[in-house]
């Protein structure tokens, strides 16, 4: 005689299962017995003790977030600096073979601008819907913070940064914009949040 | 796990402003679950506690994120499910799981009634564990519990299958205890 396996009991157990492993529990007095075990050390599982931390980890959870804040404070004014040097770039460097780069860079911030709309319309409460998701954003923002700082620095170092050069970061911002946005369109339709 | 924790509305609005005491309070309301889900998950307390904390970082910087259209705890839970399972595909590259006794040593020692079980527990693979624990205790679907660990539904079937076999085995033995 064939019996349940264990595959057919847990699928029994989680309201599933084949018509055959119904009928065959409802004849057979061994795997009757087997799923009421399977059920047994589920409910056992349940009550199992609740585990407390030994030690308090607020002071460190309060740490890092005290000294996330202050970082992204000195990140959010290198924003502000890196938008200044970028008009002063194009304010100041109107040569004729930098006017098509000054072009480009005009180009890319329109791309950067509009997909900020696009994360604003798709997702207006910049929600996140999972750990995984909120992971993935949190180390897209944090690369874009960063791509805003090196914009600052390059607009208040002494020698004024080549309109390449501010392109080529306006491109790596525009890259991570979009993988953002990605991550929050493909993610808002994700359920249990 | 079934959790209900009251949270006022205008306490999660203070934390997600970043009101510190708010902050703390979440933590507190949440810490043992949290930190309870994690060692379940992931077997030692060291890790538990990483977890504990890796989450709290988190939730605290997506807060002002959260619509606050589910449970708290729902929401909270899965980012800590979430990073437990992290943790465990990167120390899948170490050749063995072995088991941290002073981990172990630190938690509170178990109820005599509990012994078997939470031992034969430990002795599963922690990718086991993590599916035994997510569908049977916390209650996720196959379907969620493959959309956290990047894998099949049917993967997520076959290792709760191959938990339970396990369990049923080492319990029968009597092996669990010793």
């Amino acid at each position: 005689m064939t019996h349940c396996t264990m595959d057919d009991l847990v699928a029994l157990g989680g309201g599933e299962g084949t018509a055959w492993a119904r009928a065959h529990v409802a004849e057979c007095a061994r795997c009757r017995a087997e799923l009421e075990a399977l059920h047994q050390r589920v409910a056992r599982l349940r009550a199992l003790p609740v585990r407390r931390p030994p030690r308090d980890r607020w002071p460190a959870v309060r740490a890092a977030l005290l000294a996330g804040r202050r970082r992204r404070e000195r990140l959010g004014w290198g924003s502000l600096a890196a938008a200044a040097a970028v008009a002063a770039v194009l304010v100041f460097r109107p040569f004729a073979g930098e006017r098509a780069g000054a072009a480009e860079l005009t180009r890319v911030k329109r791309e950067s601008a509009t997909l900020e709309r696009a994360l604003a319309r798709y997702d207006p409460d910049g929600r996140v819907t999972s750990g995984r998701a909120a992971a993935l954003a949190a180390l897209l923002e944090d690369r874009i913070a960063a791509i805003d700082a090196e914009l600052a620095r390059l607009g208040t170092a002494g020698a004024p940064a080549r309109p390449a050069q501010l392109v080529d970061l306006w491109r790596q911002r525009v890259g991570l914009m979009q993988e953002l946005v990605r991550v929050r369109v493909t993610r808002a339709a994700y359920t249990g949040l | 796990m079934a959790i209900s924790i009251a949270i006022p509305d205008v306490l999660v609005a203070r934390a997600r402003a970043g009101d510190l005491e708010a902050l703390e309070a979440l933590y507190r309301a949440f810490e043992t679950p949290v930190y309870n889900l994690a060692l379940r998950m992931l077997g030692t307390a060291e890790d538990a506690e990483d977890v504990l904390q890796e989450t709290f970082l988190e939730v605290m910087r997506s807060l002002r994120n959260y619509r606050g259209d589910g449970h708290l705890w729902a929401w909270i839970r899965k980012i800590a499910a979430s990073k437990a399972l992290m943790r465990i595909r990167r120390d899948q590259v170490r050749a063995a799981e072995t088991l941290d006794e002073d981990a172990i040593a630190a938690a509170t020692p178990p109820a005599a009634a509990h012994l078997d079980l939470e031992r034969a527990l430990e002795r599963l693979s922690r990718t086991s564990r993590a599916v035994v624990w997510l569908h049977d205790v916390e209650g996720y679907t196959h379907e969620e519990i493959a959309e956290l660990m990047g894998k099949t539904v049917s993967f997520s079937k076959s290792q709760l299958a191959r938990a339970h076999a396990r369990l049923r085995r080492m319990l029968e033995a009597g092996t669990a205890g010793t």
